[in-house]
């Protein structure tokens, strides 16, 4: 999968530094899953926190930690990589990408929607901090879109959506500035389906803001 | 078996005062070392390589996670679980992608998720993300990068501006999250993330040697 819309450097920072909230971290997962230049990316960032983690002075350790770290050295045994199952050659389109199967799940097919407004259904994740949640969006509907100035993580799993930023398709995320005004409109032919992840307390930008209005009372 | 090497001068040990806005005299030939220790543990399981390793990194690590408000007697425990994960993994450390002290960055970091945060999947996502890696190198060459990034890189984050640099400590020694950065400074969201982001641009171009 070729995406064409990336992580925002400022979300791989987050991200690298194990700052971002667990549900913006759990979009960036997936979409790393499927973007070698991502993980590129994502590569240059850790190598910024290993140069500040070492450039730091030290802290000692007790005398006695080097000790027991040298006991149980001799009870650990040498690990060979785990073994994984190669990535499935034929793309299985039932398949959520596999960071998001702890929140929901493996298969589009087992997932069970529930209807939030017209057009648009949606599925939450319990996470520890922010919002994370699955939305289906009917074909050739428009969303009218205001900015609230929070964060907002999109990442497309199918179907499609154009707005003022380009064509977003499967594999591409919108990681907007918390500033940024666009109206997306979903494709004909599919529903458009996407993992977004969103700051608590609920401060929609974006088409979330009108998707999610029945259910939060905004 | 390598033969050990004495600790070159360049290497300063942890007792040595260093802030780290002072630039930190990391060269090539200490990641050269690090790395060629790395490979002892790797190939012969010396002992005394790896307790080298200990002795310079262990401190950085602990300051590391001190600094993520891990409490003292978890951040030691992680610390060593840190330095045994290093043990066990030795043959799957690859100096041409990264350095030492990036892969343990990478192993403290994903621990602090792991068992502070108490994130489930946490690793094993991590771990996909590594495997995916290694199925599908690139095809860049960056053989020599890992070495040769640590002098620039160095560099390039003492040459940050003021602001920038402090939201790059912000984020990677104190793990706060952007808003919490805006709430702290007093500054807009989208000021956070654009100071980041010039930030990061700035990094990697001291990442990349120049065309």
């Amino acid at each position: 999968m070729n995406s064409y819309h990336h992580l925002d450097s400022s979300t791989l920072i987050g991200y690298s530094a194990g700052s971002l909230p667990e549900a913006f971290r759990a979009v960036v997962s997936a979409h790393l899953s499927i973007c070698a230049h991502c993980r590129t990316q994502l590569l240059d960032a850790d190598r910024v926190g290993g140069q500040l983690m070492s450039q730091q002075e030290g802290v000692p350790l007790p005398a006695a930690a080097r000790d027991s770290l040298l006991k149980r050295l001799a009870q650990s045994p040498v690990s060979s990589p785990a073994h994984r199952e190669a990535p499935p050659r034929v793309h299985d389109p039932d398949r959520l990408p596999e960071p998001l199967w702890p929140y929901f799940g493996r298969s589009y097919s087992g997932l069970r929607w529930r209807t939030i407004g017209p057009g648009v259904h949606h599925i939450r994740s319990q996470v520890r901090d922010g919002n994370l949640m699955l939305l289906r969006i009917a074909p050739g509907r428009s969303v009218p879109m205001h900015s609230h100035g929070g964060n907002e993580l999109t990442m497309i799993l199918q179907g499609a959506y154009d707005d003022s930023l380009g064509h977003f398709a499967p594999g591409d995320v919108a990681d907007l500035d918390c500033d940024i005004e666009h109206q997306p409109a979903t494709s004909p032919g599919v529903p458009c389906v996407c993992v977004a992840a969103t700051d608590l307390p609920l401060r929609f930008s974006g088409w979330l803001a009108r998707a999610l209005q029945p259910l939060f009372k905004m | 078996m390598m033969a050990t090497h004495p600790l070159p001068a360049k290497v300063r040990p942890f007792e040595a005062k260093r802030r780290v806005t002072e630039p930190s005299g990391q060269t090539i030939e200490d990641a050269r070392y690090w790395a060629q220790q790395m490979a002892a543990v790797a190939a012969g399981r010396d002992v005394d390589c790896f307790m080298r390793i200990y002795d310079h990194y262990g401190p950085r690590l602990l300051r590391y996670l001190l600094g993520l408000r891990v409490v003292p007697a978890q951040a030691e425990e992680l610390v060593q679980e840190a330095m045994l994960r290093l043990w066990r993994g030795a043959g799957q450390f690859d100096p041409a992608r990264a350095s030492l002290s990036t892969w343990l960055f990478r192993i403290a970091r994903n621990l602090y998720l792991d068992r502070v945060r108490a994130e489930p999947h946490w690793r094993e996502v991590q771990d996909g993300l590594e495997w995916l890696d290694r199925c599908e190198a690139d095809g860049e060459d960056n053989s020599t990068e890992a070495f040769a990034d640590h002098v620039r890189l160095t560099n390039a984050i003492d040459r940050l501006p003021a602001v920038q640099a402090r939201l790059v400590r912000m984020s990677y020694l104190e793990s706060k999250s952007h808003s919490e950065i805006a709430q702290e400074l007093g500054m807009p969201l989208g000021s956070v993330k654009s100071n980041l982001r010039r930030a990061f641009a700035k990094l990697q171009a001291g990442l990349r040697p120049a065309p």
